[in-house]
């Protein structure tokens, strides 16, 4: 199956390893315009808001990276990040879409994966997934699932 | 006395929502909910009318956030962090830096000299152009305060070649001793750059600027727009030696230039019999030697000798070979061979910054061609993703000639007036006399080795204890 099929909005704190201008590139060429990458200054910045704008925009699924629990710089982020991710769960929970949209992923302390490894089972996680019903199927995209027209 | 040079230039809006430098992190869990709270208390306003930008994901307290780091200090629970921007942070590279193009995005923006604020903390000397200092000694006299002076500064310069004498017949000047030039009224050409997402349009913008400011612009004679869009006359079209020979190009240009090879003589006969009112320049590429080879085109009679480096001011060669000292090298050969005044010296590559002209200028070099700059006033982010044949980031290629065109003017607007300034400055009143001025400027590394020198270097591989 192909892993490139659905769109993926991929927030990341920036001290994740590995996710430099360098590696950020070779993950767009990789997986073309189906991923689109967002480096955070920490995690802790994100807000449900723009989980949900990624949904709404542009993309089937949209996941957060962070560091380690207990290793944010700026000592909670992620653990705020996860309750926001939450309360962005229940949101589309409530208006019906699946919560597997919207998620979070944390690094582990021993075994530091990097952002590429994270991209890679992110986006097989959400190939899974069925078209995003609240994108507009664009002109040129082709899809034949999604042209058909899901509604809720 | 002529009419003043002015370019006048009017506010034009980015596209994309520009990346600053600041990444607030404002987290409301553990709120006190204070009666009055640091986020109303902003003097920008940045909190109250909060928006996202959902495409490029920026946020709108970010890009209005002025860094007064009060709602930071003053959050009786520390919510409110600030730190830099990763994607600000990864723009351009160790050349362009991100705060040479976020200045360069603004003045395209404003057409106005970025302020960088009160004090400057340094660092005080860098490689390249970085390493000069002018002399700014007549800054304290007021008739010549730069661009709101009453003593008019000139920043034209001549192109091509002036004798060092003219020969009458009788009352008639003899035709073959006139000067052969071309005026541009500042010392600032355009050039299309190696590469970048632009299309046809955008050169067409580009064309319409360097008329409108009076100009030039060079591009390679396979992109040459059509006449009716842009005018022949502020063109320089780049004609290979094969183009040369098959006859390419038009009659109106009234500046061509050729590349340098074994053979450029060939290329270059060809083109003055076919465009005999055109001036031919000769691009010479900054290797090793280059002024050997400047001083010999020099002496075969080519009048225009422009000096090309990489993007980021260094030899195409060899990285340790800078552009300030090619420049200077290739300068004083000609000056010690006593023919300065026949050729004009173009230089090109690495000029970033509007203090880049003046620098360029002062080391020897008559005019300089900016290419990459004229790209980031398009929004270019210098990202190369264009060169990975990735889509860009701010969609060049859809730009309108008209919003390109205005950018452009902006943008040189804003380094004429910065060149005014550091001309006002030095108490320098034509840009021609800036030509090889060292002596109204210092150079890092000579006046290090002047004071330092004798004290023994360091060897590599060891450290000061």
């Amino acid at each position: 199956m192909d892993i490139r099929k659905r769109s993926l909005a991929l927030f990341y704190c920036q001290n994740v390893p590995q996710s430099g201008i360098k590696q950020r590139q070779a993950l767009e060429k990789l997986y073309g315009p189906s991923i689109k990458l967002f480096p955070l200054p920490c995690s802790g910045r994100l807000e449900p808001l723009h989980l949900l704008r990624a949904l709404e925009e542009f993309a089937d699924a949209a996941y957060v990276v962070t560091c380690p629990e207990g290793a944010c710089r700026y000592f909670e982020g992620n653990l705020r990040a996860r309750k926001r991710v939450e309360l962005a769960r229940k949101i589309i929970a409530s208006i019906g879409l699946e919560e597997d949209r919207v998620g979070i992923v944390m690094n582990e302390k021993e075994r530091q994966k990097s952002l590429a490894d994270f991209a890679k089972e992110l986006m097989s996680r959400v190939s899974g997934l069925r078209p995003s019903p609240v994108l507009r199927p664009r002109t040129g995209f082709e899809d034949p699932e999604r042209k058909q027209g899901d509604k809720l | 006395m002529p009419r003043k040079y002015v370019i006048h230039t009017k506010e034009v809006p980015n596209r994309f929502k520009a990346i600053s430098r600041s990444g607030v992190i404002a987290w409301e869990e553990g709120c006190l909910k204070c009666a009055v709270c640091v986020k109303t208390q902003c003097v920008y306003h940045v909190y109250e009318h909060r928006s996202l930008d959902p495409r490029q994901m920026i946020d709108s307290i970010d890009n209005e956030c002025m860094n007064c780091l009060r709602c930071v200090q003053s959050c009786p629970k520390q919510l409110i962090h600030k730190a830099i921007n990763p994607e600000y942070k990864s723009l351009g590279d160790d050349y362009w830096t991100p705060d040479i193009i976020s200045k360069l995005w603004y003045q395209a923006e404003t057409g106005k000299i970025p302020v960088s604020g009160a004090g400057y903390p340094g660092p005080f000397s860098g490689p390249n152009f970085d390493s000069m200092w002018t002399d700014m000694s007549e800054i304290v006299r007021p008739t010549r305060d730069g661009i709101h002076g009453r003593e008019y500064i000139s920043t034209a310069v001549d192109l091509g070649t002036k004798k060092d004498h003219l020969d009458f017949k009788g009352m008639e000047l003899v035709e073959e001793s006139a000067p052969a030039v071309v005026a541009a009224p500042l010392p600032i050409l355009l050039r299309v750059p190696a590469f970048g997402a632009f299309e046809q349009e955008t050169i067409k913008g580009w064309a319409r600027a360097a008329s409108r400011l009076g100009t030039f612009l060079a591009l390679p004679a396979e992109m040459n727009p059509e006449e009716a869009e842009a005018p022949q006359s502020c063109l320089i079209p780049i004609v290979s030696l094969p183009q040369a020979q098959s006859g390419q190009g038009n009659g109106h240009s009234l500046l061509v230039e050729i590349l340098w090879s074994e053979h450029w003589r060939k290329a270059f006969e060809r083109m003055s019999k076919s465009h005999p009112g055109a001036l031919i320049c000769v691009r010479v590429p900054f290797l090793k030697g280059a002024e050997e080879r400047v001083l010999s085109v020099a002496k075969n009679g080519a009048s225009i000798i422009h000096l090309e480096a990489d993007f980021h001011g260094r030899s195409q060669q060899d990285e340790t070979l800078l552009v300030r000292d090619g420049i200077r090298s290739a300068h004083l050969a000609l000056v010690q061979e006593g023919i300065r005044d026949e050729v004009t010296l173009l230089a090109s590559g690495g000029i970033a910054m509007a203090e880049h002209v003046a620098k360029a200028i002062i080391c020897g070099a008559d005019a300089v061609f900016i290419d990459f700059p004229i790209l980031i006033a398009l929004e270019c982010r210098m990202c190369l993703r264009c060169k990975e044949g990735l889509s860009c980031p701010v969609e060049i290629n859809t730009a309108p000639a008209s919003w390109v065109a205005s950018r452009v003017v902006n943008l040189v607007g804003a380094f004429h007036n910065q060149l005014l300034e550091v001309m006002g400055a030095m108490g320098i009143r034509d840009a021609r006399r800036l030509r090889g001025e060292v002596g109204r400027s210092m150079f890092f590394d000579e006046l290090d080795e002047a004071a330092f020198g004798q004290m023994g270097y360091l060897k590599e591989g060891y450290e000061l204890e």
